[in-house]
């Protein structure tokens, strides 16, 4: 009795915190969208029925899904090195798949400004080596936020998967290897899997991170690229246009509940153990 | 199916120390080889280098006729029990038994058929569709046993298998993994630091000290005629004393310990006997006797502690600390002045190292 109430009056503050300074302007925020005088669903349908609004929306579902699989593809096999690395190195490697986060956003979306620019970095090696004639324009389009988004991700990805794969004991894979399976075989049926909840909890992180994100579509992207993101801000503080602004706000917070669900079916799939 | 293994000449460094020296051994088919040594004196390594883990510096290691050294681990087609079982967590316990067949491209339902019956010898049919996660620690070893019999391996090897068991369950699993192993008739080796386990198990048992073998042979030779003083000690020898013969008279010999005590031995008891030899002793096999007159070596007696079937006295000696047992009917106090009688049969002639 008395420990159950210890563990409440600990759990307090911060749930407080969360109920008054999360929940509360959510529901908030959401309530306004049934409260149309054009009818309940008015806002859902009107973002529904317009052809800009649905290309946003299929556009950042491309950008974060495709920066997602990209993260997933790099920071696992980067994570992978690391786990095997010996002591030392290890830890240097971790160092300088971390060293990025030290930065900000907008400082990291930024040089990606420079890199890819019109008289950028990448643009005059190009040139200078002769393999093209005309500087490219790499800005403000969808493969260019995809780009720096995966920069800005992978680091996060390699940080959640190094612990997971270094959970995997030795011996698991000497006995895989041991029973007749190939280094091939053993990556598919023992670290993969063993791996997926890692994976999973890396993609949730990512593919949140990056559906939401602003900085980098607003800077990479611009008018040309405009995601939910960007096109929220645009409503409520360009147009002030507050329950178009809450409405997206609402569809991304339900898209982001349905792809966090699906990817831990997907991963109860793969690895039972998965939760 | 079984084969007999040859490891030749290994050598193995770990980066620049060298961890095995030019090591060699033979297990004949269908027999079950141990290594024995305290942590550090090779064997796992042994192992290590044999499953394909490691790779030797120099030397071979043959299975029935085929060179293993430069094959990979998963060519080898050994089955491996490991000390921590390691399961795949994330199979049932029938897929894991499974797991063998299934990269020997066993087609499912032939697969689950052997998969489970091989559950069924150990016991487990029950359990086939549960995680590793939800079993105890003597389940889970019975699976990994499991595993590694339904590859009908050609060798078996087990490191360390029982450590993790508690004292009841590792002396039942260690007389069923003796009935499976006998059962099949599969070469194995087994590695241990528990000599009780190594001696009750085994055919032949190889005592291993800083990367070498110090003895390689049967239990009971082990146990009753160890080759050299470290072999001696690590089998229960308490007492090893150094001495020399001064006089032999046809079978018998007069020998001296350090301090001056004379004893004297028969050959036709003990075997042949060099002219500095060490007599090692067990504390049962160095009677206790009242009379410091007798013909043994004098001690004064130290502390008394009971053994059940004996008294164990300490006892110090001009030839140095001995260890000695004594009847109970007689109990003796410390510092009585008393004599230490070899008993022939319970005592052993080692060369001088």
């Amino acid at each position: 009795m008395l420990k159950r109430f210890a563990g409440w009056t600990l759990a307090a503050p911060a749930t407080l915190v969360v109920a008054v300074f999360l929940i509360l302007p959510v529901a908030a925020t959401i309530a306004t969208t049934f409260a149309e005088p054009g009818g309940v669903f008015s806002p859902y349908i009107a973002f529904f029925n317009s052809g800009f609004r649905r290309n946003v929306l299929w556009r950042t579902l491309q950008i974060s899904l495709a920066t997602t699989a990209i993260s997933l593809v790099i920071g696992f096999f980067a994570a992978y090195v690391v786990a095997r690395a010996p002591g030392r190195l290890k830890s240097i490697l971790i160092i300088a798949a971390v060293f990025p986060l030290l930065t900000g956003v907008v400082v990291r979306s930024f040089a990606w400004l420079i890199i890819l620019g019109k008289n950028g970095i990448l643009n005059n090696t190009l040139t200078g080596l002769g393999l093209i004639a005309e500087p490219l324009s790499m800005l403000y389009t969808q493969g260019a936020v995809i780009v720096a988004m995966v920069y800005l991700f992978v680091p996060l990805m390699i940080l959640t998967l190094v612990g997971v794969l270094e959970n995997i004991p030795e011996d698991v894979i000497q006995a895989s290897s041991s029973l007749g399976a190939s280094p091939a075989a053993t990556f598919r049926q023992v670290i993969f899997p063993l791996a997926v909840p890692g994976l999973i909890v890396g993609a949730v992180l990512v593919f949140t991170g990056s559906f939401t994100a602003y900085a980098t579509p607003q800077l990479l992207g611009g008018e040309r690229q405009m995601v939910m993101g960007t096109l929220m801000y645009q409503r409520a503080m360009v147009a002030f246009d507050w329950v178009g602004a809450s409405t997206i706000a609402a569809i991304m917070v339900v898209i982001t509940i349905t792809v966090v669900l699906a990817m831990s079916r997907v991963a109860r799939r793969l690895n039972p153990m998965a939760t | 199916m079984t084969q007999p293994l040859a490891i030749d000449n290994l050598t193995a460094h770990y980066g620049t120390t060298r961890v095995l020296e030019d090591l060699s051994l033979s297990v004949a088919a269908g027999e079950l080889v141990s290594l024995l040594g305290a942590s550090g004196c090779g064997k796992t390594t042994t192992l290590r280098l044999v499953a394909g883990f490691l790779e030797p510096t120099a030397g071979t290691i043959t299975l029935g006729g085929r060179d293993l050294t430069k094959l990979p681990a998963y060519r080898r087609d050994i089955g491996l029990v490991f000390q921590n079982y390691a399961l795949f967590p994330h199979l049932t316990v029938l897929d894991n038994v499974g797991f063998g067949l299934k990269q020997r491209g066993v087609a499912g339902a032939e697969r689950e058929k052997r998969a489970r019956a091989m559950l069924e010898r150990v016991g487990l049919a029950t359990l086939a569709d549960r995680l590793p996660g939800a079993l105890s620690g003597g389940q889970k070893q019975r699976v990994a046993l499991a595993r590694a019999l339904v590859i009908e391996p050609p060798l078996l090897m087990f490191d360390e298998p029982l450590s993790n068991l508690d004292a009841k369950l590792r002396v039942d699993m260690r007389v069923e993994i003796r009935q499976l192993q006998r059962a099949n008739g599969t070469t194995s080796v087994y590695v241990t630091h528990d000599q009780e386990e190594a001696f009750s198990i085994s055919d032949r048992v190889a005592i291993m000290h800083a990367g070498r073998i110090m003895q390689f042979d049967t239990p009971e030779v082990l146990y009753q005629k160890p080759a050299n003083a470290f072999v001696a000690r690590f089998v229960g020898f308490e007492n090893l004393i150094a001495m020399r013969v001064v006089a032999r008279d046809g079978a018998n010999v007069t020998a001296e310990a350090a301090g001056g005590a004379r004893l004297i031995l028969s050959q036709e008891r003990m075997g042949p006997i060099p002219d500095a030899f060490v007599l090692a002793c067990r504390a049962d096999g160095l009677a206790v006797s009242k009379d410091a007159g007798a013909a043994g070596l004098p001690a004064t007696l130290g502390l008394r502690t009971y053994l059940g079937r004996a008294y164990q006295y300490q006892c110090e000696s001009p030839a140095g600390h001995l260890v000695a047992n004594g009847a109970l009917s007689t109990p003796l106090e410390p510092g009585v002045a008393a004599s230490l009688v070899p008993v022939a049969e319970q005592c052993c002639v080692l060369g001088v190292e």
